[in-house]
């Protein structure tokens, strides 16, 4: 199976991995310029709603990354399931990014902490404890406590790190044996995987997402998650297969074919995540019970529902018709614009979904502050993922599957 | 079809129709299709068991134009759904549904979104069909059986004889070069193209069979029968249950009609004669003018109209005094003229469907206690019935549910109902009458009892929400109510019974 060449040059760009102290250093300062932002956002009378403005927009900007990496662990995984050939070339970028699972743990630490040592409402009102939540929340304490919430997210990132390391580790193992038994085992393990990881990422969004307003409940919410995840991830993975080629690198290994696919699954995608978002909202607009539709509420009120307008046409309307031509789609640079299109509503969209409170209005200020929130929070992101990456070859060296991968032809 | 056509092919070689190559596996084929390609053949195709991947390329297929047919469908399917709804719900027939807007276009969606679904995919299925010349009855390829092994483990390539290039050993060569496992020629199919006889034959048949039923039907309508009527359904058509005016042998008696129980009385059958169900002594003799006469008549056209109507106006009612609010409404007054001329005679005119006759003119004002055109009757005026706290209580309740909306919890007139109107500001809007008003205060206890049966302009009857019983009921709460507001300090020991029962709640108005 020696169809990569040694001459072949399949790791990172040496000039992009002398960036990631600089990018981690910027990340860094620009999330604490963000918090100081958002500390004003409240204005002069009201400063703790700075703060819970800064926590969800830490939040927002938090879940806009591991929801990459969550879809680049259900990616590797489907691969897997299906026993799909085509995407041999470029699983790897998805098994990477799966792999920077545990860091986002490291920087979700901050907030357990909060929760764990405070009973600060800021950003959980449940954690202000019995006592001091409405009559609704006090019913739910017995879930919504620090004790479970920890253990529970604890149990989330423990089935994610799992899955990730597992297919990482196995793609490396083989890398090095070429045995073909390995993918086997994946195949074997991925269906498990599969439901395990749905499950984390389901009650995860309940807990680390949808209980910022733990009045409100809404059974889809975690297939929302799961729809704006692999939208992004394919937004990603067009993205860095683009910069890579862009690179040089992967030259061979990614052919209008796979640009093709991801750009059809991201189109998929777009009108997964529309379905999803619309059947949401039309349940509630619908029954119009003030339970259910306070979370749109929020959201309708004080700014927010212009967000929600650019979300109707930029995460839908737009790209659905701006990628449905084939054309489009096997252009490697527009599918790029498109890419980078999709992650930026991605970010709108996680900020329309977690920063709206009764409290936190839509404002300038809170926009910019978020928005340099978000530059630090993906700088971090690139940095800990060329960190992550190292050395590792970017393309898997010996797996079977490679050859029909290389191959992968559709139409002209 | 028939066996000897084969034969007469082989003696007499009809046209050839192409040359078909035959391979075992999927990468043959697209090796052999792109060199046949290359070779300058377009009039090529392949047939294959599944999709393969780059076939298109390899046979240097144009891209289809079928994507267009979706898209326009779709999008007709799109502002077809739209513009139905808003038709439908928006526009023909405005209806609110859940206390939506007429267009509510989040409710659209759905259906907008299946509009579109179905349009396109028809559209892409019906053009697809017509893009490739589908439905055809027959393909001269399908004459040699190795063929029928496309549907299952073989591929094979075929170059059409209408080819531009097509020259028939050159093809052969090409083809065999390509390493197929066999290669072919394929004959067209020359066997008659007409339809078989048995086909028409077996159609008329079956036209034929369908207008049996039609035709027994006929025959059954027009002829005469000697047999009983065929019953499908024999308990629908005999059942047990009797008509009226027939006998039966359930009852002792052989009726089927059945007299009331002793004892009982039948609904809306009760003494029309009972003060308590009037308000007033039918037989008593009535104040002022009008006399007992008139007043039985209206009881008799009562009785009357009461078996084919539903509860009509009271004849003729006006306040006897002029001062009302009731002046303040132009319907009111608009109807004044024309009914003060026959006030007189007022009662024993049947009620119109129109709004209440009220005589408000100045001219019958001094009219005595009985104003022309008010009902004249021998008012109760006591209580004919024990009045307690109990009483008062279920009258406290049945106002509060039925009359405060418009008079107010205190009987000021100045219920919710009321003052939502005033701020909308509703010309035909009549305020309640205050109960405090001193004209009621006079009034009888039967008068207002009268008034809670019977309804008063905008004032709708109650005789059909609250029994009688709850009506006095009503009537005793009135009556503490107006207590209540005019009390003077002596009354609260002289009639502690009434005063306390709600005594409380009347004044927090
Ligand atoms: C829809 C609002 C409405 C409700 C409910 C209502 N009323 Fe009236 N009521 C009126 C109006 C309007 C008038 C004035 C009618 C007129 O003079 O044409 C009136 C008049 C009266 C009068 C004075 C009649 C007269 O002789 O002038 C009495 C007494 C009265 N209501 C009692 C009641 C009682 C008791 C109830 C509850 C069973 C009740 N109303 C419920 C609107 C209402």
């Amino acid at each position: 199976m020696a169809t990569n060449s040694s001459s072949e040059d399949l790791t990172l760009p040496g000039g992009w991995r002398g960036k990631a102290p600089m990018l981690l250093a910027v990340g860094l300062i620009c999330v604490l310029l963000s918090a100081g932002m958002c500390y004003f956002v409240g204005g002069e009378e009201n400063r703790s709603v700075g703060f819970s403005a800064f926590l969800h927009s830490y939040l927002a900007n938090f879940i806009f990354c591991l929801s990459i990496c969550l879809g680049g662990l259900f990616f590797v995984m489907i691969q897997h399931v299906a026993r799909a050939a085509w995407s041999a070339t470029i699983r790897r970028v998805a098994e990477l990014l799966a792999y920077m699972i545990p860091w986002w743990l490291l920087l979700f630490l901050p907030i357990l902490a909060m929760v764990w040592w405070t009973d600060s409402p800021a950003l959980y009102p449940w954690n202000a404890g019995s006592g001091n939540v409405s009559a609704i929340v006090e019913k739910k304490l017995d879930y919504l406590n620090p004790f479970w919430f920890t253990i529970r997210v604890f149990v989330y990132f423990a089935v994610w790190v799992l899955c990730a390391r597992y297919f990482f580790g196995m793609s490396r193992k083989q890398d090095e044996t070429g045995d073909a038994s390995i993918t086997l085992k994946c195949q074997k393990w991925a269906g498990p995987g599969i439901i395990f990881t749905a499950l984390a990422t389901n009650f995860g969004a309940f807990d680390i997402m949808m209980s910022t307003d733990p009045e409100w409940f809404s059974t889809i919410y975690g297939v929302y998650l799961f729809a704006a995840s692999m939208l992004s991830f394919f937004a990603m993975m067009i993205v860095s297969c683009y910069a890579l080629q862009r690179a040089g690198r992967l030259q061979r290994q990614v052919n209008t074919e796979h640009f093709h696919d991801l750009a059809k699954f991201q189109f998929g995608f777009i009108v997964f995540w529309a379905y999803i978002a619309f059947s949401q909202f039309l349940l509630y607009w619908y029954g119009n019970i003030p339970e259910e539709t306070q979370w749109y509420q929020d959201r309708m009120n004080h700014g927010w529902q212009y967000v929600g307008l650019v979300l109707i046409a930029g995460h839908f309307a737009i790209p659905f018709l701006g990628t449905m031509a084939r054309k489009v789609r096997r252009s490697r640079p527009l599918m790029a614009f498109w890419g980078v299109f999709i992650l930026v509503m991605h970010w709108v969209d996680m900020m329309f979904v977690l920063l709206p409170t009764d409290e936190i209005h839509f404002s300038g200020l809170l926009l910019i502050g978020h928005l340099v929130g978000w530059i630090g929070m993906v700088s971090v992101f690139l940095g800990l993922l060329i960190y992550r990456t190292g050395d590792t070859p970017l393309v898997a060296q010996r797996d079977p599957w490679i050859p029909d991968a290389l191959a992968y032809q559709v139409g002209p | 079809m028939s066996e000897h056509q084969p034969k007469q092919k082989k003696i007499r070689p009809p046209r050839s129709f192409g040359w078909m190559a035959e391979y075992e596996d999927e990468n043959q084929l697209l090796d052999a299709a792109r060199k046949v390609r290359d070779a300058g053949y377009s009039r090529i195709d392949a047939f294959t068991p599944f999709p393969v991947h780059g076939i298109d390329e390899a046979l240097n297929i144009r891209r289809t134009r079928l994507p267009w047919f979706s898209l326009v469908a779709g999008m007709t399917g799109t502002t077809v759904a739209l513009l139905l709804q808003w038709w439908t719900n928006a526009f023909d027939y405005p209806y609110i549904i859940s206390g939506k807007p007429y267009a509510s276009w989040p409710a659209f969606i759905p259906v907008t979104f299946e509009l579109t679904v179905l349009f396109a995919a028809f559209m892409t299925v019906f053009a697809m069909l017509g893009l490739n010349g589908l439905p055809k009855f027959n393909n001269p390829v399908f004459t040699d059986p190795k063929f029928d092994r496309a549907t299952d483990d073989r591929f094979f390539l075929w170059v059409d004889s209408r080819d531009q290039y097509f020259n028939a050993e050159k093809v052969r060569e090409l083809l065999e070069a390509t390493g197929a496992k066999a290669v072919e020629e394929v004959w067209e199919d020359d066997s008659p193209t007409e339809v078989p006889k048995s086909i028409y034959a077996g159609i008329a048949v079956l036209i034929l069979i369908t207008l049996i039923p039609g035709a027994i039907v006929l025959n059954m309508r027009n002829s005469r029968s000697p047999y009983p009527r065929w019953h499908i359904f024999f308990d629908m058509d005999f059942q047990p249950s009797r008509k009226a005016q027939q006998p039966t042998t359930i009852f002792a008696d052989g009726r089927v009609q059945r007299p009331p129980v002793p004892g009982t009385v039948a609904r809306g059958e009760l003494g029309p004669n009972d003060p308590f169900l009037l308000g007033y002594d039918p037989e008593g003799v009535a104040m002022g003018k009008g006399a007992a006469v008139n007043v039985q008549m209206v009881s008799y056209q009562q009785e009357n109209s009461a078996s084919q109507e539903p509860i009509e106006e009271p004849p003729a009612p006006p306040p006897p005094q002029p001062d009302t609010s009731a002046a303040d409404d132009p319907q009111a007054s608009a109807t004044a003229d024309a009914s003060s001329e026959q006030a007189g005679e007022a009662p024993s005119k049947p009620a119109g469907d129109q709004a209440p006759t009220t005589a408000e003119d100045e001219g019958d004002a001094g009219a005595g206690p009985a104003a022309e055109g008010e009902p004249n009757y021998a008012w109760l005026e006591r209580f004919p019935l024990p009045v307690d706290a109990e009483l008062i209580e279920v009258g406290r309740r049945e106002f509060e549910q039925n009359c405060a909306a418009c008079h107010g919890l205190a009987g000021y007139g100045d219920g919710l109902v009321s003052r939502r109107a005033t701020e909308l500001a509703q010309g035909y809007w009549l305020q309640p009458t205050s109960l405090h008003e001193q004209r009621i205060i006079d009034q009888p206890v039967g008068r207002i009892y009268y008034t809670i049966t019977h309804g008063k302009g905008k004032m709708a009857p109650y005789a059909d929400a609250l029994t009688p019983r709850e009506r006095w009921a009503v009537v005793a709460y009135v009556r503490v109510l107006q207590r209540s507001q005019n009390a003077r300090p002596e009354d609260v020991p002289a009639d502690a019974d009434l005063a306390s029962a709600r005594g409380d709640d009347t004044t927090n108005r």
